[in-house]
């Protein structure tokens, strides 16, 4: 994706430049806008070299693999005619860097007699590997190799399958949360958002600058316990600030566009285009202003992980879990059992017929938009104390909360808790079968299927949709 | 300030291969969103099978790029069937969740490396393009020879590649344009005006959306197969959802349901991205600060020139939904 975006949009005057310097130059612009040093130091990085990495594969003390780098193991590079070109010995990290002089076909042999003594390289490792330099994306490419028997095999699938549905359950209950308030906006507005991935960046990001960046003019709140006088602000202030700010944005959002557009009588086709020009309008500024890493919330980060049975979590995404489901069952006998809940499913229903029973249906929408925005952003959060904050946390969500959303029934909340959860379960347990980058996938298996078969979802009435 | 510079690469901007393969992708989906009013958010997918078309005849069946074409246009129908047969007899959205999905997991699988060998992983496909390069150099065009005169100065290889990617332009627009008006165009339109009168007139909502859904995708095929050979490669990361988000950016800057919107709002798209491109670099090689807050520095150039582009879509959309020199009356369907 970030190749993408920079690639297709290439000017002209971009695609002079020649692709080598084009990829340099993209890996400035859409790098680190906030660390103009590491930009730099990309930009110089057209000398192409290969990062041989050695690790020894163990276990640590709970049994999980664990590989140690090793260090002093001799790597050679030679071109196609057999001439050595590059010779370098791993450091402390395990890592040697050899540089090459062009892009052309090289063989990197690792030296066997160089391994420290008890060490012999794994069986799906060989010695020397044949690398077409012509073809390196970036200047820099990696190469893996393992001493010592392999040890993610000796887990049992029924272990394996556990911990995948346990990571499956915490991806649903973050699912569910974000997708509760596509789901209700859906429902109340009849508007497909196809920028609420954006409403769950914003909070997983307003967080990260409230934890990490630091607002200087808040650094007379240093007073309190967890707030510093550069204004930055332990996670458990920074949390609530960043879910309040996402309900509030959530808020504009409907006061400065949607309420407007409604009240003019916009077609739900426009609507929903113009959702994808502030997804991209709000994706790119995140871009802008964070830059392309990931980058983690300063407390909880390492954590070792607590065994449950066959399955091992950490305390930080056990609380988290607990909390979601916490959230969730609240938010669900919210809908269920107070009149505001009421309301807004009545709104759902027929907003016709809601109107006339006397509910003020723009305020119900305010509130949704609100709660909404609210639950993105805690959703955006856990996320980001999960996997870390990004500039497309959200956006990269987003298929999977329509997955989730269409599966329990479009426009039903209760659906939408159902259907995420599902989805999140699935996605992981594929990943025992299909590789983890295709894991997805099922997910619009599902959507398909089920569109196909009960286009109205687990929890939705039967009725026309077409 | 080079005022010179910025203008000529404006102009190039306005008819330079980027505003060719958006005008063929804007021209198929303005088949299905204009004129039909389908929302296909997949329209990259589509791209990405003629891209991929071209380039597995070299990277995995080693036969002649030629039968890449058709091997495009088969891969896109039956994309076209399988976004299509679930969602087109339910509502205007569910085609829009399905084909963006589609369209991303086309992108995860083409660039995963289990399926490395069919479409060659993250690093994409090279050297496929030398017979049609070839073509070029027998009708006379020298690949490296400059062409032209300013500001429209091209090499032989830009050149080869422009002229035929204008003729597809102007054989899809004409295509288009005659498709449009015969009955067949408008039992589309009528679709997307009131889809109960059209069945009750007997005809089958569900096959004419099919038809239309297939005809745009298959005319983005085209643009891919424009854009791979442009390129002289194909990469996965080059199909991502953006792209079909910046050709329908584009196709509403033009104009919705008119030929002449499709091709014209791409090369405007072109030259005003261009524009606003090149003037924002000059302006931004020093950084521009308030006090010590960085505004604007040259590596954020491009995503403020993204930001600017996803803000005239939704300025379009509240002010001018049906675009430059679209009808408004044909933007009054709501999809329900």
């Amino acid at each position: 994706m970030f190749g993408g975006q920079a690639v297709n949009g290439a000017s002209p005057l971009l695609r002079r430049v020649g692709r080598r310097s084009l990829v340099g130059l993209l890996v400035v612009l859409l790098g680190s806008l906030v660390l103009p040093a590491l930009a730099s130091a990309d930009g110089e990085g057209d000398d192409l070299a290969i990062r041989a990495i050695v690790k020894d594969q163990q276990r640590d003390a709970n049994g999980k693999a664990d590989n140690q780098p090793v260090e002093g193991v001799e790597f050679v590079v030679s071109d196609e005619s057999g001439v050595e070109v590059a010779r370098a010995t791993t450091d402390a990290k395990g890592v040697a860097l050899l540089p090459l002089p062009g892009r052309a076909v090289y063989t990197v042999q690792l030296l066997e007699d160089s391994l420290p003594d008890g060490l012999s390289l794994g069986d799906s490792t060989s010695a020397s590997v044949a690398v077409d330099a012509n073809e390196f994306v970036t200047s820099t490419k990696a190469l893996n190799f393992f001493t010592g028997a392999s040890q993610s095999a000796e887990q049992t699938f029924g272990e394996r399958l556990a911990q995948r549905i346990m990571d499956g359950i915490r991806l649903g209950l973050v699912l569910a949360m974000c997708a509760v308030g596509l789901s209700l906006i859906f429902g109340t507005t009849g508007l497909t958002n196809f920028a609420h991935g954006e409403i769950v960046t914003f909070g997983g990001l307003a967080t990260f600058v409230f934890n990490i960046t630091g607002l200087t003019f808040l650094g007379f709140l240093s007073f309190l316990p967890g707030v510093t006088e550069q204004g930055t602000f332990h996670i458990l202030w920074a949390a609530p600030i960043g879910v309040v700010l996402g309900g509030l944005f959530g808020w504009a959002l409907n006061a400065g566009i949607f309420s407007r557009l409604r009240r003019r009588g916009i077609g739900l086709v426009t609507q929903m285009v113009l959702t994808v020009g502030l997804s991209i309008l709000l994706r790119n500024f995140f871009l802008s202003r964070f830059g392309g890493r990931t980058r983690p919330y300063r407390e909880y980060t390492l954590q070792q992980a607590i065994e449950i049975g066959p399955v091992s979590i950490t305390p930080r995404d056990l609380v988290v879990s607990l909390l979601s489901l916490v959230i969730l069952v609240s938010v669900a006998l919210g809908l269920r059992y107070t009149r505001l809940g009421k309301a807004t499913r009545a709104v759902s229903d027929n907003a016709d017929l809601a109107s006339a029973t006397g509910i003020d249906s723009e305020r119900v929408i305010r509130l949704v938009w609100i709660l909404g925005g609210a639950l993105a952003a805690i959703g955006g959060v856990f996320r980001g104390l999960d996997e870390q904050a990004s500039f497309d946390m959200g956006s990269r969500l987003l298929f999977l909360m329509f997955a989730g959303i269409t599966l329990g029934g479009l426009g039903s909340a209760f659906g939408a808790l159902v259907g995420s959860f599902v989805v999140g379960i699935m996605v992981e347990v594929a990943s025992l079968v299909v590789p983890t980058e295709l894991k997805a996938t099922p997910a619009l298996l599902v959507l398909i299927l089920v569109l196909l078969f009960r286009p109205q979802g687990i929890l939705g009435k039967a009725q026309r949709v077409g | 300030m080079d005022w010179s510079l910025i203008i000529e690469n404006s102009i190039k901007g306005l008819v330079g291969i980027n505003a060719v393969y958006f005008a063929v992708a804007a021209i198929g989906m303005n088949v299905q969103y204009g004129y039909t009013g389908l929302l296909n958010f997949g329209q990259a997918g589509f791209m990405a099978c003629g891209a991929y078309g071209l380039g597995m005849t070299a990277h995995y069946f080693d036969i002649s790029m030629w039968w890449g074409i058709p091997l495009g246009i088969v891969f896109s129908v039956l994309l076209g069937l399988l976004m299509g047969i679930p969602t087109l007899r339910l509502r205007a959205d569910y085609l829009a969740i399905v084909t963006i999905a589609a369209a991303e997991i086309i992108r995860l699988v083409v660039r995963s490396v289990r399926f490395k060998t069919y479409f060659g992983g993250s690093d994409g496909i090279n050297n496929f393009s030398e017979p049609f390069r070839k073509v070029g150099t027998d009708l006379g065009i020298q690949q490296s020879a400059e062409y032209g005169f300013r500001p429209l100065e091209f090499t032989g290889r830009e050149l080869w590649t422009l002229v035929v990617g204008w003729i597809v332009v102007a054989v899809f627009g004409f295509l288009v344009y005659k498709l449009m008006k015969s009955p067949w165009g408008r039992v589309l339109k009528a679709i997307r005006e009131d889809e109960d009168a059209v069945r009750s007139l007997g005809k089958s909502v569900y096959s004419y959306k099919m038809q239309s859904l297939i005809l745009g995708g298959v005319i983005g095929t085209f643009s891919g197969m424009i854009f791979a050979l442009d390129r002289g490669s194909v990469q996965p990361d080059n199909y991502s959802r953006d792209v079909t988000f910046y050709v329908l950016t584009a196709l509403v800057l033009g104009g919705v349901a008119k030929v002449t919107g499709s091709i014209v709002g791409p090369m405007l798209f072109w030259g005003l991205f261009t524009f606003v491109d090149n003037f924002m670099r000059q302006v931004a090689e020093d950084p521009i600060k308030v006090g010590n807050f960085t505004l604007l520095q040259s590596t954020q150039v491009g995503q403020l020139n993204y930001m600017l582009i996803g803000l005239a879509l939704i300025l379009l959309m509240v002010f001018r939904p049906q675009g430059l020199v679209g009808n408004r009356k044909e933007m009054a369907f709501d999809g329900r």
